[in-house]
């Protein structure tokens, strides 16, 4: 920018040239000076002026002003509370004042420490309280949901947790009751604030009034390590600290990833980390004995018995990925399976596409788009896109992936042409059926998109690490060879892939089965031997991200058993083959062969996304024949499902109910109503759930959350 | 080096030789224990509430103050059933590993309830380190072994609060 279009402002008695437009304390902050704030956050939305802290004199301004809610504008002079009395007096007298009812209860609080009342009235505030009279109180602390605790006596009511409800994350469930001083923050008629976002209200706050009951009372600001780490529970990879006391997680914050999370997280990273102590956690190898269930191995027989299982397969192996395993792990496992054992068949939950790599672009652009068609999304997706909305952008539901896609590409569609002439246009899709994303990378291709560098596409993945895992494990050696039949062995890595009732099918097919699980529960029954897992907070390794972002895992706690590369690295030797335990090893050799070369050192905190490359054209599978007549049937995996979630008492509560959701027109017809049980019937199997409508359901689909859906599939039909 | 004068010499053995007509300062420990000062800092106690409630709310703020980091403060909740203390939290674990300890007393000035203090014993020397790993009970039971104190009165030390107060 030219210093013509940048306006100057004395803060202070310094002078600094800014652009128009920048909030005045943005403005101090680069003037080296600062103007402490409660209530002003840039991230939700326009300044309130709730709280008058940041009161500053303004020449030309006969009364002190909140500085969050001024811009900067040429030749203003402004004077903070360091050179200004008045100013200085207004600050005291403004925390006096919000002090006046506030309980000051800091050694039972769980904000105290990393508080910003009390770091504030320290520097700012009046040495002494004049209060003399006793304080208001309230019932406390109110649980507002399971997992979010309320205390209003500590509330100072700057409304940063309503304007995040009601304008970003857009539930619009916290609100604050009554005027004045009489003042509450309140849940929406006293229901439980249940809405996927709810934990980002506990950071905002800047006090203790909502705080978390999962943290409660676990922990002080200087008795915790803060790790840098990324949430591996979805497939956007938000940026989390894992905040960790005496070797065990206690929370999870947010680590502010501006193209990535702009500091939020969904409920589901927030909360549900409580599962690396889940009760049916296995912490040692386990074999199956008959009758007696199971037997508990050392690491030495656990190993061998693993070798002979691989051993006796004779190259007849099956590996069934997860999507949720790192980089270097799905690597060192490939190098096993394929160079050690012959065995290339790996089963990952959902194709991915490379073609896509050519319309990359931050998550944030989103946001700065014109125009959006979207089908299904992602936890944070949604956020971004709600965020687009509000700006003014064109968002549009284009329905089921693979119809919208043929009838945008069409030239004729009013929506295709307007996407072709915009510059800033980004689609958004998910869905299992897009395999992996070509069709929508075909689409992108068709409608231009690889010319403009504003314009791109999303597809949204069920699996946290698909792509990586995908290219990590065509990495692991070039030979290729043909499915086994029959499978001599089944290799599950991971409690996803244990969990999937495709892996399921698969395994009654096998002879032998290996379970690499975190959990009991996933094991039992099926598993001839079964490895303890270990979770995203307990490795060290690398993630991509569904934006194509390779992002840095770093090991929060020590995981109860060795992780999955201690043994995989042990397990190879014994067939010949040498992969590192060490993540950054196993990675450099990854790095060499798909990521140019990119040192682990320099993942960062805070990853870059990698440019936009030159993609091999979209391999457009066949199209699934239509079968039969009937609804076809959409299993999805819900945000709040998963062996994880399942764990979790405090996320319960968010875990869908057993629904069939149809569409209008589709339960018109059957005189289906809201809220009526249904039987939903699929090849002589039948399932009685209760029937939602929604609207942005197109005609012939149904779609059952996958932990409802049993054994149904293909088509099914829905009748009362 | 200046040549010393032989007059101071003589001087210095005089001293010498007048001590030996004293009487030995020289007291039989552990026969004889030699009252300390009130306010001298020995092993810590915890305290409790007149109705029975500890004093202790979990806060860490001593284990904060804590120049040899030797306190450790698990908090919990709580509840109807099991109140523990007069607020919302309690230390359901609070340790002090004694032969970390520097007997600084910042833990004492840090607790915001009096509730943590140094009292008067020193005799707590053990056969094995683990030993000295002060629980919760330890530090709210009566110490076992009493170490005699010199008069109050003498030394005009102000009675501490937290007698007066409870
Ligand atoms: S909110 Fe802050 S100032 Fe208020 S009691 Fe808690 S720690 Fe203390
Ligand atoms: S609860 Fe916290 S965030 Fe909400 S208004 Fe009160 S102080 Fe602000
Ligand atoms: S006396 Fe000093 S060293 Fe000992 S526990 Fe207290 S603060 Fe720590
Ligand atoms: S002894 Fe005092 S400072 Fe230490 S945890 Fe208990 S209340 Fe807090
Ligand atoms: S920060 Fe400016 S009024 Fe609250």
């Amino acid at each position: 920018m030219s210093a013509t279009e940048l306006v100057t402002v004395t803060v202070d008695g310094r002078e600094v040239h800014v652009p128009p437009g920048t909030g005045l304390v943005e403005t101090a902050l680069a003037a080296g000076v600062e103007i402490p704030v409660f209530c002003y956050e840039p991230r939700l939305g326009a300044a309130v002026g709730a709280c008058r802290m940041c009161l500053c004199e303004i020449e030309g301004m006969p009364k002190l002003q909140a500085a969050c809610t001024l811009t900067a504008t040429n030749g203003m002079i402004v004077r903070t509370a360091q050179t200004s009395e008045r100013a200085a007096e207004g600050q005291e007298a403004t925390l006096e004042f919000i002090l006046v009812n506030h309980p000051l209860d800091c050694p039972v609080c769980d904000k105290g420490g990393e508080c910003p009342l009390q770091d504030l009235t320290f520097r700012w505030g009046p040495g002494n309280t004049r209060m003399t009279f006793p304080k208001r109180t309230f019932e406390k602390p109110i649980p507002i949901s399971p997992a979010i605790a309320l205390d209003r006596e500590r509330c100072i009511l700057c409304y940063r947790c309503t304007r995040f409800s009601e304008s970003v994350a857009e539930d619009g469930q916290l609100v604050a009751l009554n005027r004045g001083a009489e003042s509450v923050i309140a849940t929406f008629e006293d229901e439980p604030y249940l809405a996927p976002f709810s934990g980002n209200v506990i950071e905002l706050c800047p006090v203790g009034a909502l705080t978390s009951t999962q943290y409660r009372f676990e922990a002080r600001p200087w008795e915790i390590q803060n790790v840098p780490t990324v949430c591996g529970l979805c497939p956007v990879g938000c940026n989390i600290q894992a905040t960790t006391r005496e070797g065990k997680v206690k929370r999870i914050l947010s680590r502010n990833h501006p193209e990535v999370d702009e500091g939020w997280l969904c409920d589901k990273g927030r909360f549900a980390f409580t599962h690396l102590r889940a009760r049916d956690r296995i912490a040692d190898p386990l074999r199956r004995v008959r009758r007696r269930g199971f037997d508990v191995l050392s690491w030495d027989d656990a190993l061998g018995e693993a070798a002979e299982l691989l051993m006796q397969a004779q190259g007849r192996i099956v590996t069934a990925l997860s999507g949720s395993e790192t980089v270097e792990q799905a690597y060192a496992l490939g190098r096993l399976m394929r160079a050690g054992l012959g065995a290339h068949t790996g089963v990952l939950p959902e194709e991915t596409s490379p073609a896509l790599d050519a319309f990359r672009l931050p998550l944030s652009a989103i946001r700065d788009a014109e125009l959006e068609p979207v089908a299904e999304r992602a936890p944070i997706v949604e956020l971004w896109v709600k965020a687009a909305r509000r700006q003014g952008a064109q968002v549009e539901q284009a329905g089921d992936a693979l119809e919208g896609c043929r009838r945008l590409a069409d030239k004729r569609n009013a929506l295709g042409k307007s996407l072709r002439e915009s510059e800033r246009a980004i689609l958004i899709w998910s869905g299992e059926e897009g395999a992996g994303g070509a069709h929508l990378a075909a689409l992108a291709k068709e409608l231009g998109f690889a010319g403009k560098p504003a314009s791109g596409a999303f597809h949204l993945p069920c699996t946290p690490n698909g792509r990586g895992i995908a290219d990590a494990w065509a990495a692991a050696s070039d030979d290729e060879g043909p499915n086994p039949e029959p499978i001599g062995l089944l290799f599950v890595s991971g409690d996803e892939a244990a969990a999937d009732p495709n892996v399921r099918a698969l395994a009654e097919r096998a002879e032998r089965v290996i379970v690499n699980a975190m959990f009991q529960g996933l094991a039992v029954g099926w598993a001839d031997l079964v490895l303890p897992g270990t979770s995203y907070l307990e490795r060290d390794g690398t993630y991509v991200n569904l934006e194509g972002r390779l992002q840095r895992l770093r090991r929060a706690v020590i995981p109860p058993a060795p992780d999955e590369l201690a043994w995989i690295s042990k397990l190879a030797e014994r067939f010949a083959v040498e992969v590192s335990p060490h993540a950054s090893a196993v990675f450099a050799e990854v790095s060499e062969r798909i990521y140019d070369g990119l040192p682990f050192g320099e993942v960062g905190e805070e990853a870059p996304l990698r440019t936009r490359s030159e993609a091999p054209a979209p391999q457009l599978p066949s199209e699934p024949a239509a079968e039969g007549k009937g609804l076809r049937l959409v299993r999805y995996r819900p945000l709040f499902s998963g062996p994880a979630v399942e764990r979790v008492p405090e996320l319960q509560f968010q875990r869908p109910a057993p629904e069939v959701e149809l569409s209008p027109g589709d339960a018109g017809r059957r005189g289906i109503a809201p809220g009526e049980t249904v039987t939903v019937t699929h090849n002589g199997t039948s399932l009685q759930l209760r029937a939602r409508i929604t609207k942005s359901l197109r005609e012939g689909i149904v779609r059952i959350a996958a932990e409802h859906a049993g054994e149904l599939g293909g088509t099914v039909e829905v009748a009362k | 080096m200046a040549r010393g004068n032989p007059i101071d010499s003589v001087k210095g053995f005089g001293v010498t030789f007048k001590q030996i007509f004293k009487k030995p300062i020289t007291q039989q420990y552990p026969e004889y224990k030699r009252p300390v000062y009130p306010r001298f800092r020995g092993r810590h106690r915890l305290h409790v509430h007149e109705n029975g409630l500890e004093k202790c709310v979990g806060c860490s703020l001593c284990a904060a103050a804590c120049p040899a980091d030797c306190i450790r403060v698990v908090a919990a909740e709580n509840t109807a059933d099991n109140r523990v203390s007069a607020g919302e939290r309690y230390a359901r674990i609070y340790e002090i590993n004694m032969s970390r300890c520097i007997f600084c007393g910042y833990c004492e000035l840090a607790c915001p309830f009096d509730a943590i203090t140094l009292g008067n014993e020193y005799e707590i020397s053990e056969y094995s380190r683990d030993d000295l790993i002060y629980t919760k009970d330890m530090l709210l039971a009566e110490p076992i072994k009493k170490v005699p104190v010199a008069d109050r009165d003498l030394y005009d030390t102000p009675i501490p609060y937290y007698q007066e107060h409870s």
